[in-house]
């Protein structure tokens, strides 16, 4: 089947019901997009599908035929950031890095629907687990992209 | 045995055993050229620092990073003494040799009281015993990036190694120039003299590569440009474009993938199985029996074509398990069991001062209180993943460690092979919190590998078989007892708590040969109740280790995690009972310990204590010491649906000299997470032997959206610096249970909190 993964083409001939997160890891080698639980719990492999932040990791890949995926790769590089991007490094957010792609992914979603976003919408957008604990700074790191900031953002006072 | 003869004999029998008894002076961590990595152009000056042929520098990284930041903070101190910008220290990963050992992580796990480590002069009993421990860990070399410590380890080493470099090459420059080495200065990385000389470290690497400097003087404080600066982290724009390399994100050519099947219940072994159905499956290549090693469960790895396919398969085989000897594991009945421990079993005093028979005796009343914390996992985000290739005698791993070295000491021994012929990649850490200071799942991924034919294959285990087969922060139970005055003072404080030792363990699994028949005294289970600052005039602090048979490991704070929950809940009831208020009865306690009331003070204030919250919103306060920092806590909560709603915590921590001030508010708002995760529902429970949760709808997480806002006060220090990745742990839970003390007249004695 062919799917449209980051605006290219691609030919696979993966299983129908392998969920779109391995297909992406271990057949094409696009490791950004991060396994954490296998069920929906942790949005560490959100991606994209039409423009909605989707949990890949029970997203069978027979469903996602002629639909726009967009993963981690897709969103900027390193001296051409996206606007979130940026704001993840200007608010120091992650640190060991590992939910940040999915993390990254959900807000992006946030974004595109809703431009400036309350904490109340961030609050419902975002619930993807972070072990390392940067909900702060990514609410901050949100505000920052949306031109929404209102408040100190990382608490560091002294 | 008293306490300090035990542990003169125990270190003294230590230090014989394994060093011999010589008055040699400690080994230099300076290092050889040739420890590091040769690389075309680049010269080596020590066993940190080798110079670039463009001027910068790369520095032998010897720590893990898994979130706290480490990459930058030795870094910056590299980039100070050598006067480079911090982007033009670049990364290679250290080698194997002892220098690259973590000497102040073991000295920390003597059992001292923080008090006897304050001021200039420390007893003889302190002296003596950091000099033999910190002798023998420097022999040893075990490499482990923990216990808060890795900045505490290198702050002297690796500032002696670049000043040492930066000398060599300025008094080459000085030669070649013909100048007194004192007339060059040196900015960003060029060296400069009046004369109109200029030229970078690159120019003189090869010249300095032979040189023994003759001075070599590390800056003053007063000089420091980036120690002490908030910096930008360096790993993280590769963590907001999905470039990152975790351990589950290598791939090598024609790698094979590899799901677990490990038996469901502690210690179970195979009776049989059948995996017709399983080899039947398309994308399946082999199933690999696992025997347990260095802590592993008995089970079965499937090898095939994706990590989906393997997961699908090793589900679907057929195994007939038996029980172990922990079958029986039952936590409600280990936790009767430790309670009526607590009675029965003298157990080892960590702490003895005055005489707290007689307080109690003579006291007016007793204040009495028995507390309890839950076994725990670590659920870091990146689930156990190891990747190994075993071909032509030699042995590769790629591995999210926290201990490259015992990683590839238990590689080693899997394949049979002389560790000289095991090669260990450390990769990005998806969290550790001490769960990778194992190596069962080395240990795993290379028996896979050797069923491989010499391909690699690289094994990652679902988040139920990480859930099920972590290695617990251990339950523990206490009881405390304080002796009050007719006055209505508190003269005396006895704490007596029961629970699995960890490090007798965790040497058993990972240090075999280090281990011994009978398990000495682990200060983690007692740290934080026999060491806590208050100067109550009678205290008697004991433990009674316990081995329950659960797997028990390093989490997070370790001790600290539950003992501060205990000690600090139980000072807080003092205070009530007394009819203080709680920060003024903390405060009129600490007059011997002036950092600790510092600490508290500004958190107090910061947090404005005693001033008018929201309705239906209340305080709570806690102040502990662990990994040689300090921190308090104020918590701000309410009640929202009857659960717990965190709105703000105000922490205030003294960790000696800051390296990077941003990356100290990081691990605080890290900390009080991870700590309110487990506070609010953190529980893993064992019937029949098996453990009940298995992912995050059973073993929930905090969210953003119960995420409170942190705010991070730093006490500036001129002191050495101490840890930081840890200690805004342990009072979390403390203060929460006492604002909520307040909120609702209820005193929580055990964890998770209830509403």
């Amino acid at each position: 089947m062919e799917l449209n993964i980051n605006g290219k083409s691609i030919n696979t001939d993966a299983d129908p019901n392998m969920p779109l997160l391995w297909l992406l890891r271990d057949e094409l080698n696009m490791t950004g997009t991060k396994f954490g639980c296998g069920v929906a719990a942790c949005g560490a492999c959100t991606v994209h599908i039409d423009n909605q932040a989707v949990r890949s990791c029970v997203m069978p890949v027979a469903s996602l035929a002629g639909k726009k995926i967009l993963t981690i790769e897709s969103l900027g590089e390193n001296d051409k950031p996206h606007a979130l991007q940026a704001a993840w490094i200007a608010e120091q957010v992650p640190q060991c890095g590992y939910c940040q792609s999915g993390m990254l992914m959900a807000a992006t979603a946030l974004l595109a629907r809703k431009p400036k976003p309350s904490d109340a919408d961030i609050d419902e957008a975002m619930t993807n687990i972070c072990r390392c604990g940067t909900y702060q700074r990514v609410r901050a790191a949100i505000h920052r992209a949306a031109g929404t900031a209102t408040t100190a953002s990382t608490g560091l006072a002294a | 045995m008293k306490r300090r003869t035990w542990l003169l004999s125990a270190l003294g029998a230590t230090g014989t055993l394994i060093v011999g008894w010589g008055v040699l002076p400690a080994r230099s961590r300076l290092g050889t050229p040739a420890m590091m990595l040769p690389t075309q152009g680049d010269v080596a000056l020590n066993g940190w620092i080798k110079v670039r042929a463009d001027g910068g520098v790369t520095l032998a990284m010897h720590r893990s990073e898994m979130g706290q930041g480490i990459h930058t903070a030795l870094a910056m101190l590299v980039a100070e003494e050598m006067d480079l910008p911090l982007s033009r220290i670049s990364l290679e990963q250290a080698g194997m040799d002892a220098i690259y050992g973590n000497v102040a992580m073991f000295v920390s796990s003597l059992p001292f009281h923080p008090m006897d480590l304050e001021g200039d002069k420390q007893p003889l009993l302190v002296q003596t015993g950091e000099w033999i421990v910190g002798k023998v860990a420097r022999e040893l070399g075990i490499n482990a990036t923990g216990g808060s410590s890795s900045v505490a380890d290198a702050w002297s080493p690796l500032r002696q190694a670049a000043a040492t470099a930066r000398a060599s090459l300025l008094e080459s420059a000085a030669a070649q120039w013909q100048v007194a080495a004192s007339e060059i200065k040196v900015k960003a990385g060029v060296l400069s003299h009046a004369s109109g000389k200029t030229g970078h470290y690159g120019e003189f690497a090869k010249a300095a590569a032979g040189r023994t400097p003759t001075v070599v003087a590390l800056k003053d404080r007063s000089q420091w440009t980036l120690i002490g600066q908030p910096a930008l982290r360096t790993d993280v724009p590769s963590k907001t474009n999905g470039t990152a390399g975790f351990g589950i994100d290598v791939r090598l050519p024609g790698m094979l993938f590899a799901s677990l099947r490990q038996a469901p219940m502690l210690g179970g072994t195979v009776q049989s199985v059948d995996d017709k159905a399983t080899l039947a499956m398309p994308g399946i290549e082999r199933v690999v029996p696992l025997t347990p090693v260095a802590g592993s469960s008995a089970g079965f790895a499937v090898v095939g074509k994706t990590t989906w396919h393997t997961q699908q398969a090793a589900r679907a085989l057929q195994v007939q398990w038996a029980q172990g000897s922990q079958g029986a594991l039952d936590t409600e009945r280990i936790k009767a069991e430790l309670t009526s421990k607590l009675s029965s079993e003298k157990g080892f005093v960590f702490h003895d001062r005055g005489a707290v028979d007689k307080a109690e005796a003579g006291a007016a009343r007793l204040v009495e209180a028995q507390y309890h914390a839950p076994y725990l996992a670590h659920a870091t985000m990146e689930p156990m993943n190891c990747t190994a290739q075993v071909k032509g005698g030699q042995v590769e791993v790629w591995a999210p460690t926290q201990v490259p070295g015992m990683a590839r000491a238990v590689a080693a021994k899997v394949a049979g092979v002389d560790i000289d012929k095991v090669t260990v990649h450390v990769t990005q850490l998806g969290g550790g919190f001490g769960r990778r200071l194992e190596v069962d799942y080395v240990a795993q991924a290379v028996q896979v590998a050797m069923a491989c034919a010499g391909k690699p294959v690289q094994l990652t285990w679902s988040r139920e078989e990480d859930t099920t087969h972590d290695f617990y922060r251990p339950m523990h139970v206490a009881q405390l007892r304080a002796a009050v005055t007719a006055q209505g003072t508190v003269d005396s404080l006895r704490i007596k708590s029961a629970g699995d030792a960890i490090t007798p363990r965790w040497m058993e699994r990972g240090l075999p040969a280090l281990s011994g028949p009978v398990d000495m005294p682990d200060k983690t289970a007692s740290e934080g109740l026999f060491d806590q600052p208050y100067g109550f005039g009678h205290q008697h602090m004991s433990h009674v280790t316990t081995k329950m048979g659960v797997p028990v490991g390093f989490w997070r704070s370790v001790g600290h995690s539950h003992n501060a929950f205990f000690s600090e809940s139980f000072i807080d009831e003092l205070a009530h009972e007394t009819q203080q208020d709680p920060l003024a009865f903390r405060a009129a306690w600490l007059a011997k310990a002036p950092r600790h009331l510092a600490v508290l003070k500004l958190a107090a204030d910061k947090a404005q204590w005693g001033s008018a919250l929201p309705a239906g919103q209340a305080r709570g306060i806690a102040l502990h010491e662990s990994f040689g920092s300090i921190v308090a806590q104020v918590v701000e909560v309410s009640l929202h649906n009857g659960a717990p709603r965190v709105h703000r915590v105000v922490c205030a921590i003294d960790c000696g000299t800051v390296i990077n001030p941003n990356t100290v508010a990081q691990q605080m708002e890290s900390s009080v997470i991870f700590g309110l995760s487990a506070a609010l529902y953190g529980r893993i429970d064992i019937k029949a032997g098996e453990v009940q949760q298995n992912n995050f709808p059973s073993y929930p997480m905090v969210q953003l959206a119960q995420a409170p806002f942190v705010q991070t006060w730093i006490v500036p220090s001129t002191r050495a610096p101490s840890g930081v990745g840890e200690p805004g742990l342990p009072p979390l839970a403390p203060a929460l249970g006492n604002a909520l003390f307040v909120l609702t007249g209820k005193r929580q004695r055990s964890l998770p909190l209830q509403a």
